[in-house]
Protein backbone atom coordinates (compact mmCIF):
# COMPACT_ATOMS: atom_id res chain seq x y z
CA UNK A 1 0.00 0.00 0.00
CA UNK A 2 1.40 3.59 -0.81
CA UNK A 3 2.17 5.71 1.69
CA UNK A 4 0.38 8.96 2.46
CA UNK A 5 2.63 12.49 1.07
CA UNK A 6 3.16 13.16 4.77
CA UNK A 7 3.70 16.76 3.41
CA UNK A 8 -0.30 16.83 2.64
CA UNK A 9 -0.70 15.87 6.33
CA UNK A 10 1.92 18.48 7.31
CA UNK A 11 -0.56 21.02 5.19
CA UNK A 12 -3.56 19.89 7.48
CA UNK A 13 -1.98 20.74 10.73
CA UNK A 14 -2.75 23.41 12.75
CA UNK A 15 -1.00 26.54 12.27
CA UNK A 16 -0.11 28.69 15.47
CA UNK A 17 -1.64 32.31 15.63
CA UNK A 18 0.27 34.97 15.64
CA UNK A 19 -1.15 35.25 19.15
CA UNK A 20 0.40 32.26 20.53
CA UNK A 21 3.57 32.93 18.30
CA UNK A 22 3.64 35.98 20.81
CA UNK A 23 3.27 34.38 23.59
CA UNK A 24 6.44 31.98 22.48
CA UNK A 25 8.42 34.74 22.65
CA UNK A 26 6.84 37.00 25.62
CA UNK A 27 9.71 37.82 28.71
CA UNK A 28 6.58 37.29 31.24
CA UNK A 29 4.91 34.30 29.96
CA UNK A 30 8.05 32.35 29.01
CA UNK A 31 9.72 33.26 32.37
CA UNK A 32 6.41 31.40 34.04
CA UNK A 33 6.77 28.47 31.61
CA UNK A 34 10.44 28.33 32.59
CA UNK A 35 9.66 27.55 36.11
CA UNK A 36 7.04 24.96 35.62
CA UNK A 37 8.39 23.18 32.65
CA UNK A 38 11.32 22.42 35.16
CA UNK A 39 9.45 21.52 37.89
CA UNK A 40 7.68 18.81 35.36
CA UNK A 41 10.84 17.81 34.49
CA UNK A 42 12.32 17.47 38.26
CA UNK A 43 9.22 15.47 39.08
CA UNK A 44 10.16 13.31 36.42
CA UNK A 45 13.69 12.85 37.41
CA UNK A 46 12.57 12.21 40.69
CA UNK A 47 10.33 9.23 39.57
CA UNK A 48 13.75 8.15 37.12
CA UNK A 49 16.25 8.54 40.01
CA UNK A 50 15.91 5.26 42.03
CA UNK A 51 18.37 2.74 41.36
CA UNK A 52 18.39 1.28 44.29
CA UNK A 53 14.82 1.68 45.45
CA UNK A 54 13.90 -1.79 43.65
CA UNK A 55 16.05 -4.61 43.70
CA UNK A 56 16.65 -7.83 42.52
CA UNK A 57 18.53 -10.47 43.50
CA UNK B 1 41.30 -3.78 47.66
CA UNK B 2 39.00 -4.24 43.65
CA UNK B 3 40.15 -2.53 40.47
CA UNK B 4 37.09 -1.43 38.62
CA UNK B 5 37.62 -0.51 34.89
CA UNK B 6 35.56 1.95 33.00
CA UNK B 7 35.66 1.90 28.96
CA UNK B 8 34.69 5.22 27.32
CA UNK B 9 34.39 8.59 28.74
CA UNK B 10 31.16 9.63 27.27
CA UNK B 11 28.15 10.29 29.48
CA UNK B 12 27.88 6.54 30.91
CA UNK B 13 31.37 6.31 30.94
CA UNK B 14 32.18 9.38 32.21
CA UNK B 15 29.06 9.50 35.23
CA UNK B 16 30.14 5.99 35.82
CA UNK B 17 33.95 7.08 36.83
CA UNK B 18 33.16 9.88 38.64
CA UNK B 19 30.56 8.43 41.15
CA UNK B 20 32.95 5.24 41.12
CA UNK B 21 35.53 7.71 42.98
CA UNK B 22 33.10 9.15 45.08
CA UNK B 23 31.66 5.69 46.26
CA UNK B 24 34.49 3.13 45.37
CA UNK B 25 37.18 5.36 46.17
CA UNK B 26 38.83 4.83 48.95
CA UNK B 27 40.84 1.56 48.95
CA UNK B 28 39.63 0.63 45.51
CA UNK B 29 41.02 1.86 42.28
CA UNK B 30 39.28 3.42 39.47
CA UNK B 31 40.58 3.32 35.48
CA UNK B 32 39.22 4.69 32.55
CA UNK B 33 39.87 3.76 29.10
CA UNK B 34 38.96 6.40 26.32
CA UNK B 35 40.67 6.62 22.91
CA UNK B 36 39.60 10.51 23.52
CA UNK B 37 41.49 12.97 25.13
CA UNK B 38 38.60 15.19 25.79
CA UNK B 39 35.05 14.91 26.84
CA UNK B 40 32.18 15.95 24.82
CA UNK B 41 29.26 17.02 25.98
CA UNK B 42 27.56 15.74 22.90
CA UNK B 43 24.41 17.71 22.96
CA UNK B 44 25.72 20.82 22.09
CA UNK B 45 27.15 19.50 19.23
CA UNK B 46 23.62 20.67 17.22
CA UNK B 47 24.98 23.76 18.19
CA UNK B 48 28.32 23.94 17.20
CA UNK B 49 26.83 22.34 13.63
CA UNK B 50 25.85 25.68 12.96
CA UNK B 51 28.56 27.99 14.14
CA UNK B 52 26.36 29.06 17.76
CA UNK B 53 29.19 27.35 20.20
CA UNK B 54 32.84 26.27 19.33
CA UNK B 55 34.29 23.06 19.80
CA UNK B 56 36.07 24.45 22.89
CA UNK B 57 32.56 25.54 24.55
CA UNK B 58 31.72 21.86 24.11
CA UNK B 59 34.52 19.73 25.17
CA UNK B 60 37.26 19.96 27.95
CA UNK B 61 40.28 18.06 28.59
CA UNK B 62 39.69 14.72 30.14
CA UNK B 63 43.12 13.96 32.24
CA UNK B 64 42.68 17.00 34.39
CA UNK B 65 39.62 15.84 35.86
CA UNK B 66 40.58 12.45 36.41
CA UNK B 67 44.19 13.53 37.71
CA UNK B 68 42.41 15.73 40.32
CA UNK B 69 39.80 13.39 41.45
CA UNK B 70 42.80 10.58 41.53
CA UNK B 71 41.52 8.75 38.88
CA UNK B 72 43.88 6.56 36.54
CA UNK B 73 43.47 7.71 32.83
CA UNK B 74 44.85 5.20 29.81
CA UNK B 75 44.22 7.14 26.88
CA UNK B 76 44.08 4.03 24.64
CA UNK B 77 41.52 2.12 22.65
CA UNK B 78 39.63 -1.45 24.09
CA UNK B 79 40.38 -4.10 21.61
CA UNK B 80 39.77 -7.39 23.32
CA UNK B 81 38.20 -8.38 26.27
CA UNK B 82 39.51 -11.38 28.23
CA UNK B 83 36.85 -12.26 30.91
CA UNK B 84 38.32 -15.51 32.07
CA UNK B 85 41.92 -14.38 32.03
CA UNK B 86 44.42 -16.73 30.32
CA UNK B 87 46.71 -19.44 30.47
CA UNK B 88 48.91 -17.52 32.70
CA UNK B 89 46.36 -15.56 34.40
CA UNK B 90 43.03 -16.31 36.11
CA UNK B 91 42.17 -12.22 36.28
CA UNK B 92 40.08 -10.68 33.85
CA UNK B 93 41.41 -8.09 31.22
CA UNK B 94 41.35 -5.54 28.72
CA UNK B 95 43.89 -5.93 25.71
CA UNK B 96 43.89 -1.86 24.58
CA UNK B 97 46.33 0.15 22.35
CA UNK B 98 47.51 3.58 23.30
CA UNK B 99 46.04 6.43 21.34
CA UNK B 100 47.98 9.56 23.11
CA UNK B 101 51.35 10.73 21.32
CA UNK B 102 53.17 9.92 23.83
CA UNK B 103 52.51 5.78 23.52
CA UNK B 104 50.15 5.79 20.36
CA UNK B 105 50.51 2.12 19.19
CA UNK B 106 51.54 0.79 22.44
CA UNK B 107 49.56 -2.78 23.39
CA UNK B 108 48.97 -3.43 27.11
CA UNK B 109 46.94 -5.86 28.86
CA UNK B 110 44.91 -4.40 31.62
CA UNK B 111 43.44 -6.12 34.96
CA UNK B 112 40.18 -6.00 36.42
CA UNK B 113 37.98 -7.13 38.99
CA UNK B 114 35.13 -5.25 37.94
CA UNK B 115 34.27 -4.00 34.45
CA UNK B 116 31.46 -1.23 33.24
CA UNK B 117 31.35 -1.33 29.08
CA UNK B 118 30.70 2.40 28.34
CA UNK B 119 32.40 2.34 25.16
CA UNK B 120 29.25 4.17 23.39
CA UNK B 121 28.51 3.35 19.45
CA UNK B 122 30.46 3.03 16.52
CA UNK B 123 29.17 5.56 13.92
CA UNK B 124 28.56 3.10 10.94
CA UNK B 125 29.17 5.60 8.03
CA UNK B 126 30.07 2.87 5.76
CA UNK B 127 26.25 0.97 6.32
CA UNK B 128 25.46 3.57 3.71
CA UNK B 129 27.74 3.98 0.47
CA UNK B 130 28.46 7.75 0.00
CA UNK B 131 27.68 8.55 4.22
CA UNK B 132 29.35 10.81 6.08
CA UNK B 133 32.14 13.65 6.09
CA UNK B 134 34.44 10.88 3.87
CA UNK B 135 31.75 10.51 1.40
CA UNK B 136 29.39 13.36 0.70
CA UNK B 137 27.10 14.06 3.76
CA UNK B 138 28.01 15.74 6.60
CA UNK B 139 27.41 14.99 10.43
CA UNK B 140 27.09 16.42 14.16
CA UNK B 141 27.81 12.87 15.78
CA UNK B 142 31.08 14.62 17.51
CA UNK B 143 32.71 17.82 17.64
CA UNK B 144 35.14 17.57 14.75
CA UNK B 145 32.26 16.35 12.30
CA UNK B 146 29.92 19.45 13.69
CA UNK B 147 32.81 21.91 13.20
CA UNK B 148 32.87 20.69 9.46
CA UNK B 149 28.87 20.89 9.37
CA UNK B 150 28.83 24.52 10.30
CA UNK B 151 31.70 25.77 7.91
CA UNK B 152 29.55 23.19 4.60
CA UNK B 153 26.47 25.78 6.23
CA UNK B 154 27.94 28.95 6.08
CA UNK B 155 28.95 28.03 2.09
CA UNK B 156 25.12 27.25 0.70
CA UNK B 157 24.60 30.66 2.64
CA UNK B 158 27.33 32.13 0.69
CA UNK B 159 25.63 31.09 -2.40
CA UNK B 160 21.99 31.99 -1.19
CA UNK B 161 23.20 35.27 -0.82
CA UNK B 162 23.94 36.00 -4.51
CA UNK B 163 20.50 35.01 -4.80
CA UNK B 164 20.70 31.10 -6.20
CA UNK B 165 18.16 28.53 -4.73
CA UNK B 166 19.44 25.79 -2.45
CA UNK B 167 18.41 22.09 -1.10
CA UNK B 168 18.88 20.75 2.07
CA UNK B 169 18.48 17.53 3.65
CA UNK B 170 18.81 17.00 6.65
CA UNK B 171 17.92 13.97 9.31
CA UNK B 172 19.16 10.19 9.09
CA UNK B 173 21.16 8.24 6.81
CA UNK B 174 19.88 4.51 7.32
CA UNK B 175 16.82 2.60 7.97
CA UNK B 176 17.63 1.61 11.13
CA UNK B 177 19.25 4.61 12.44
CA UNK B 178 18.68 6.14 16.05
CA UNK B 179 19.02 9.94 17.57
CA UNK B 180 15.88 11.41 15.04
CA UNK B 181 15.37 14.25 17.68
CA UNK B 182 19.12 15.04 17.31
CA UNK B 183 18.58 15.24 13.36
CA UNK B 184 14.99 16.97 14.63
CA UNK B 185 16.76 19.39 16.67
CA UNK B 186 19.41 20.53 13.79
CA UNK B 187 16.99 21.14 10.84
CA UNK B 188 14.81 23.63 12.96
CA UNK B 189 18.70 25.15 14.47
CA UNK B 190 19.60 25.50 10.54
CA UNK B 191 16.17 26.49 9.21
CA UNK B 192 16.80 29.32 12.44
CA UNK B 193 20.09 30.29 11.03
CA UNK B 194 18.81 30.33 7.33
CA UNK B 195 16.05 33.14 9.01
CA UNK B 196 18.95 35.17 10.45
CA UNK B 197 20.95 35.25 7.80
CA UNK B 198 17.73 36.62 5.43
CA UNK B 199 17.62 33.71 3.12
CA UNK B 200 15.95 31.41 4.74
CA UNK B 201 13.34 32.13 0.90
CA UNK B 202 15.86 30.87 -0.91
CA UNK B 203 16.23 27.53 1.03
CA UNK B 204 14.17 24.29 0.36
CA UNK B 205 14.80 22.13 3.51
CA UNK B 206 13.58 18.58 3.63
CA UNK B 207 13.50 16.37 6.81
CA UNK B 208 14.25 12.95 5.49
CA UNK B 209 14.11 10.11 8.41
CA UNK B 210 13.05 6.20 9.31
CA UNK B 211 10.09 7.41 10.98
CA UNK B 212 7.00 6.00 10.02
CA UNK B 213 5.50 9.09 11.74
CA UNK B 214 7.12 12.83 12.20
CA UNK B 215 7.20 12.22 16.62
CA UNK B 216 8.14 8.87 16.54
CA UNK B 217 11.39 10.33 17.77
CA UNK B 218 12.40 6.11 17.54
CA UNK B 219 10.24 5.74 21.03
CA UNK B 220 6.86 5.42 18.93
CA UNK B 221 6.00 8.84 19.10
CA UNK B 222 4.21 10.36 22.66
CA UNK B 223 1.20 11.42 23.51
CA UNK B 224 0.60 14.09 26.15
CA UNK B 225 -1.93 16.29 27.20
CA UNK B 226 -2.63 20.17 25.91
CA UNK B 227 -5.14 22.57 26.35
CA UNK B 228 -7.69 19.90 28.24
CA UNK B 229 -6.82 17.57 25.08
CA UNK B 230 -5.11 14.44 24.72
CA UNK B 231 -3.19 15.40 21.24
CA UNK B 232 0.00 13.45 19.43
CA UNK B 233 3.71 14.47 19.01
CA UNK B 234 2.63 13.65 15.07
CA UNK B 235 0.12 16.45 15.26
CA UNK B 236 2.67 18.54 17.53
CA UNK B 237 5.58 18.22 14.85
CA UNK B 238 3.31 18.44 12.00
CA UNK B 239 2.37 22.31 13.19
CA UNK B 240 5.45 23.27 13.90
CA UNK B 241 7.09 21.76 10.42
CA UNK B 242 3.92 23.72 8.89
CA UNK B 243 4.72 26.74 10.47
CA UNK B 244 8.28 27.03 9.65
CA UNK B 245 7.38 25.63 5.97
CA UNK B 246 9.76 22.03 6.53
CA UNK B 247 9.00 19.36 3.58
CA UNK B 248 9.74 15.83 5.68
CA UNK B 249 10.22 12.48 3.81
CA UNK B 250 9.20 9.06 6.07
CA UNK B 251 9.39 5.90 6.42
CA UNK B 252 12.71 5.78 4.25
CA UNK B 253 15.86 3.90 4.02
CA UNK B 254 18.62 5.62 2.52
CA UNK B 255 20.34 2.76 -0.07
CA UNK B 256 23.39 4.95 -1.03
CA UNK B 257 24.60 8.83 -1.43
CA UNK B 258 25.86 10.54 -4.21
CA UNK B 259 27.16 13.58 -4.80
CA UNK B 260 23.90 16.44 -4.56
CA UNK B 261 21.71 13.41 -4.13
CA UNK B 262 20.33 11.37 -1.95
CA UNK B 263 18.77 7.98 -3.06
CA UNK B 264 16.17 6.13 -0.90
CA UNK B 265 13.45 3.69 -0.61
CA UNK B 266 10.09 3.99 1.18
CA UNK B 267 8.41 1.47 3.61
CA UNK B 268 5.88 0.87 0.71
CA UNK B 269 8.57 0.04 -1.75
CA UNK B 270 8.84 3.50 -4.27
CA UNK B 271 12.34 4.64 -4.44
CA UNK B 272 13.58 8.00 -4.95
CA UNK B 273 15.98 10.61 -5.15
CA UNK B 274 16.55 13.98 -2.97
CA UNK B 275 19.07 16.50 -4.77
CA UNK B 276 20.78 18.42 -2.22
CA UNK B 277 23.45 21.20 -1.39
CA UNK B 278 23.88 20.80 2.01
CA UNK B 279 22.92 17.35 3.92
CA UNK B 280 23.72 16.57 7.12
CA UNK B 281 22.64 12.74 7.48
CA UNK B 282 23.29 10.81 10.79
CA UNK B 283 24.59 7.36 10.36
CA UNK B 284 23.74 4.14 12.04
CA UNK B 285 25.21 3.06 15.33
CA UNK B 286 26.46 -0.40 15.96
CA UNK B 287 28.85 -1.55 18.67
CA UNK B 288 32.52 -0.55 18.55
CA UNK B 289 35.10 -3.00 17.10
CA UNK B 290 35.42 -5.34 20.80
CA UNK B 291 36.18 -8.88 20.68
CA UNK B 292 36.04 -11.28 23.31
CA UNK B 293 37.70 -14.44 24.16
CA UNK B 294 37.98 -17.31 26.64
CA UNK B 295 40.72 -18.43 28.61
CA UNK B 296 41.94 -20.61 25.80
CA UNK B 297 42.08 -18.21 23.73
CA UNK B 298 39.37 -18.87 21.65
CA UNK B 299 36.86 -15.97 20.61
CA UNK B 300 33.80 -15.87 22.18
CA UNK B 301 32.41 -12.90 20.80
CA UNK B 302 29.24 -13.98 19.72
CA UNK B 303 28.81 -15.10 23.81
CA UNK B 304 29.45 -11.45 24.78
CA UNK B 305 28.09 -9.47 22.47
CA UNK B 306 24.63 -9.28 20.02
CA UNK B 307 24.86 -9.60 16.14
CA UNK B 308 24.77 -5.80 16.47
CA UNK B 309 28.06 -5.51 18.33
CA UNK B 310 26.70 -4.06 21.52
CA UNK B 311 26.97 -6.05 24.66
CA UNK B 312 24.23 -9.10 25.85
CA UNK B 313 23.28 -7.99 29.62
CA UNK B 314 19.83 -8.77 31.78
CA UNK B 315 17.28 -8.36 28.73
CA UNK B 316 15.13 -10.64 26.81
CA UNK B 317 16.88 -11.63 23.43
CA UNK B 318 14.21 -14.48 22.16
CA UNK B 319 13.03 -12.38 18.95
CA UNK B 320 9.69 -12.45 19.92
CA UNK B 321 7.60 -10.52 17.50
CA UNK B 322 6.33 -6.81 17.88
CA UNK B 323 2.92 -7.87 19.24
CA UNK B 324 4.69 -9.58 22.24
CA UNK B 325 6.62 -7.02 23.29
CA UNK B 326 6.88 -6.10 27.02
CA UNK B 327 8.33 -3.35 28.86
CA UNK B 328 10.02 -6.57 31.06
CA UNK B 329 11.40 -7.29 28.43
CA UNK B 330 14.19 -4.47 29.04
CA UNK B 331 17.27 -4.71 30.94
CA UNK B 332 17.16 -3.67 34.73
CA UNK B 333 20.69 -3.90 36.26
CA UNK B 334 22.73 -4.38 32.76
CA UNK B 335 24.67 -6.99 34.09
CA UNK B 336 26.36 -9.67 31.77
CA UNK B 337 24.40 -12.76 32.24
CA UNK B 338 27.51 -14.80 31.49
CA UNK B 339 30.10 -12.99 33.62
CA UNK B 340 28.35 -11.21 36.50
CA UNK B 341 31.49 -8.95 37.25
CA UNK B 342 30.69 -7.04 33.53
CA UNK B 343 28.25 -4.07 33.37
CA UNK B 344 26.88 -2.59 29.64
CA UNK B 345 25.47 0.98 30.35
CA UNK B 346 24.44 3.45 27.83
CA UNK B 347 24.59 3.09 24.04
CA UNK B 348 26.98 0.23 24.43
CA UNK B 349 24.31 -2.15 26.15
CA UNK B 350 22.39 -4.38 23.48
CA UNK B 351 18.89 -3.08 23.63
CA UNK B 352 15.85 -6.49 23.48
CA UNK B 353 14.61 -4.62 19.94
CA UNK B 354 13.14 -1.16 19.09
CA UNK B 355 10.66 0.93 20.59
CA UNK B 356 8.94 2.06 18.14
CA UNK B 357 7.04 -0.49 15.34
CA UNK B 358 9.58 -1.71 13.04
CA UNK B 359 8.91 -1.84 9.21
CA UNK B 360 9.63 -3.64 6.31
CA UNK B 361 9.69 -2.67 2.77
CA UNK B 362 8.20 -4.96 -0.16
CA UNK B 363 11.45 -5.56 -0.62
CA UNK B 364 12.31 -6.78 2.48
CA UNK B 365 14.48 -3.48 3.51
CA UNK B 366 14.38 -2.99 7.67
CA UNK B 367 13.10 0.42 8.29
CA UNK B 368 13.19 0.36 12.17
CA UNK B 369 14.42 3.34 14.11
CA UNK B 370 16.73 1.79 16.84
CA UNK B 371 16.10 2.30 20.69
CA UNK B 372 17.56 5.90 21.42
CA UNK B 373 19.55 5.50 25.17
CA UNK B 374 21.53 8.64 25.27
CA UNK B 375 21.56 11.12 28.05
CA UNK B 376 19.86 11.04 31.32
CA UNK B 377 19.14 7.24 30.54
CA UNK B 378 23.08 6.58 30.05
CA UNK B 379 24.03 8.96 32.72
CA UNK B 380 21.70 6.82 35.48
CA UNK B 381 22.79 3.39 34.09
CA UNK B 382 26.80 4.65 34.45
CA UNK B 383 25.59 5.60 38.32
CA UNK B 384 23.89 2.41 38.65
CA UNK B 385 26.44 0.07 37.55
CA UNK B 386 28.68 1.24 40.14
CA UNK B 387 26.45 1.25 42.83
CA UNK B 388 25.95 -2.47 41.88
CA UNK B 389 29.69 -2.83 42.41
CA UNK B 390 29.42 -0.90 45.43
CA UNK B 391 27.37 -3.18 46.91
CA UNK B 392 29.10 -6.44 45.26
CA UNK B 393 32.30 -5.49 47.31
CA UNK B 394 30.58 -4.80 50.22
CA UNK B 395 28.48 -7.95 50.28
CA UNK B 396 29.83 -10.58 47.71
CA UNK B 397 27.94 -12.47 44.91
CA UNK B 398 24.96 -12.52 46.64
CA UNK B 399 24.41 -8.79 46.94
CA UNK B 400 21.24 -7.38 45.39
CA UNK B 401 21.36 -5.13 43.12
CA UNK B 402 19.18 -1.57 41.77
CA UNK B 403 17.16 -1.70 39.06
CA UNK B 404 16.69 1.32 36.23
CA UNK B 405 14.97 -0.31 33.48
CA UNK B 406 14.17 1.87 30.53
CA UNK B 407 10.62 0.90 31.21
CA UNK B 408 10.87 2.39 34.82
CA UNK B 409 12.67 6.11 33.87
CA UNK B 410 12.14 9.25 31.98
CA UNK B 411 13.90 11.84 29.49
CA UNK B 412 13.86 14.48 28.44
CA UNK B 413 14.51 16.23 25.20
CA UNK B 414 14.94 19.99 24.30
CA UNK B 415 15.38 20.92 21.11
CA UNK B 416 16.52 24.44 20.88
CA UNK B 417 17.37 27.13 18.03
CA UNK B 418 19.40 29.78 18.70
CA UNK B 419 22.11 30.69 21.32
CA UNK B 420 20.90 34.13 23.15
CA UNK B 421 18.62 34.42 25.66
CA UNK B 422 16.37 36.55 24.12
CA UNK B 423 16.19 35.03 20.61
CA UNK B 424 15.60 31.69 20.02
CA UNK B 425 12.92 29.05 20.41
CA UNK B 426 12.49 24.67 21.30
CA UNK B 427 10.30 22.56 21.57
CA UNK B 428 10.38 20.85 24.56
CA UNK B 429 9.14 17.03 25.56
CA UNK B 430 9.55 15.05 28.22
CA UNK B 431 8.38 10.97 28.42
CA UNK B 432 8.16 8.71 31.30
CA UNK B 433 8.82 6.13 31.09
CA UNK B 434 10.85 5.70 27.82
CA UNK B 435 9.71 2.37 27.12
CA UNK B 436 5.86 2.45 27.12
CA UNK B 437 4.45 -0.15 29.76
CA UNK B 438 0.90 -1.07 28.48
CA UNK B 439 0.17 -3.19 31.75
CA UNK B 440 0.93 0.27 33.68
CA UNK B 441 -0.20 2.57 31.28
CA UNK B 442 -2.92 0.70 29.14
CA UNK B 443 -4.42 3.85 27.10
CA UNK B 444 -0.74 5.61 25.90
CA UNK B 445 1.75 3.75 27.80
CA UNK B 446 2.80 6.45 29.36
CA UNK B 447 2.02 8.60 32.15
CA UNK B 448 0.48 11.48 30.35
CA UNK B 449 0.96 13.81 33.51
CA UNK B 450 4.71 13.16 33.25
CA UNK B 451 5.16 13.12 29.51
CA UNK B 452 4.57 16.62 27.84
CA UNK B 453 5.29 19.14 25.35
CA UNK B 454 5.92 22.57 24.66
CA UNK B 455 7.21 25.41 22.56
CA UNK B 456 8.76 28.62 23.41
CA UNK B 457 11.72 30.31 24.33
CA UNK B 458 11.46 28.82 28.11
CA UNK B 459 12.66 25.29 26.52
CA UNK B 460 15.80 27.39 25.34
CA UNK B 461 16.55 28.63 28.50
CA UNK B 462 16.61 25.12 29.63
CA UNK B 463 18.40 23.66 26.98
CA UNK B 464 21.22 26.33 27.91
CA UNK B 465 21.18 25.66 31.57
CA UNK B 466 21.38 22.29 31.17
CA UNK B 467 24.49 22.75 28.85
CA UNK B 468 26.64 24.79 31.13
CA UNK B 469 24.77 22.47 34.40
CA UNK B 470 26.22 19.35 33.00
CA UNK B 471 29.61 20.39 32.00
CA UNK B 472 30.18 21.99 35.48
CA UNK B 473 29.01 18.45 36.62
CA UNK B 474 31.37 16.56 34.20
CA UNK B 475 34.51 19.00 35.33
CA UNK B 476 33.34 17.69 38.41
CA UNK B 477 33.39 21.17 40.41
CA UNK B 478 32.32 21.51 43.90
CA UNK B 479 28.73 19.62 44.46
CA UNK B 480 29.00 18.12 40.95
CA UNK B 481 27.12 15.06 42.92
CA UNK B 482 24.08 16.48 43.68
CA UNK B 483 23.08 17.37 40.33
CA UNK B 484 20.97 14.38 38.73
CA UNK B 485 21.91 12.86 35.96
Amino acid sequence: MAMENPNESIARAPLPTEKTLAQRQNLFIQLTRFCAINLKMIKMIRKGHHPMERRVK
Amino acid sequence: MARVVILGAGVAGHTAALHAKRMLGKGNEIIVISPNSKYNWIPSNIWVGVGRMSAENVTFPLAPVYKKKGITFHQALAQEIHPEGDVSTGSGYVKVAYTDASRNGEVANIDYDYLVNATGPKLNFAATPGLGPDGHTVSVCTFGHATEAAKSLQEVIAVMKTGKRQAIAIGVGHGTCTCEGAAFEYTFNVEHELRAAGVRDLADITYITNEYELGDFGVGGLVFSQAGFQTTSKLWTESLFRERGIMAILGAHVEKIEPGAVHYELVDGTKGILNFEFAMLLPPFRGVDLKAFDKAGNEISDKLFAPSGFMKVDADYSGKPYEEWLASDWPKTYRNPLYPNIFAVGIAFAPPHQISKPRKSPNGTVIAPSPPRTGMPSGIMGKLAVMSINELIKNGPTATLGTASMADMGAACVASAGSGLRVGSAASMTMYPVVPDYIAYPNTGRSVDDTFGEIGLAGHWIKLALHYMFIYKAKARFGWFLIPE
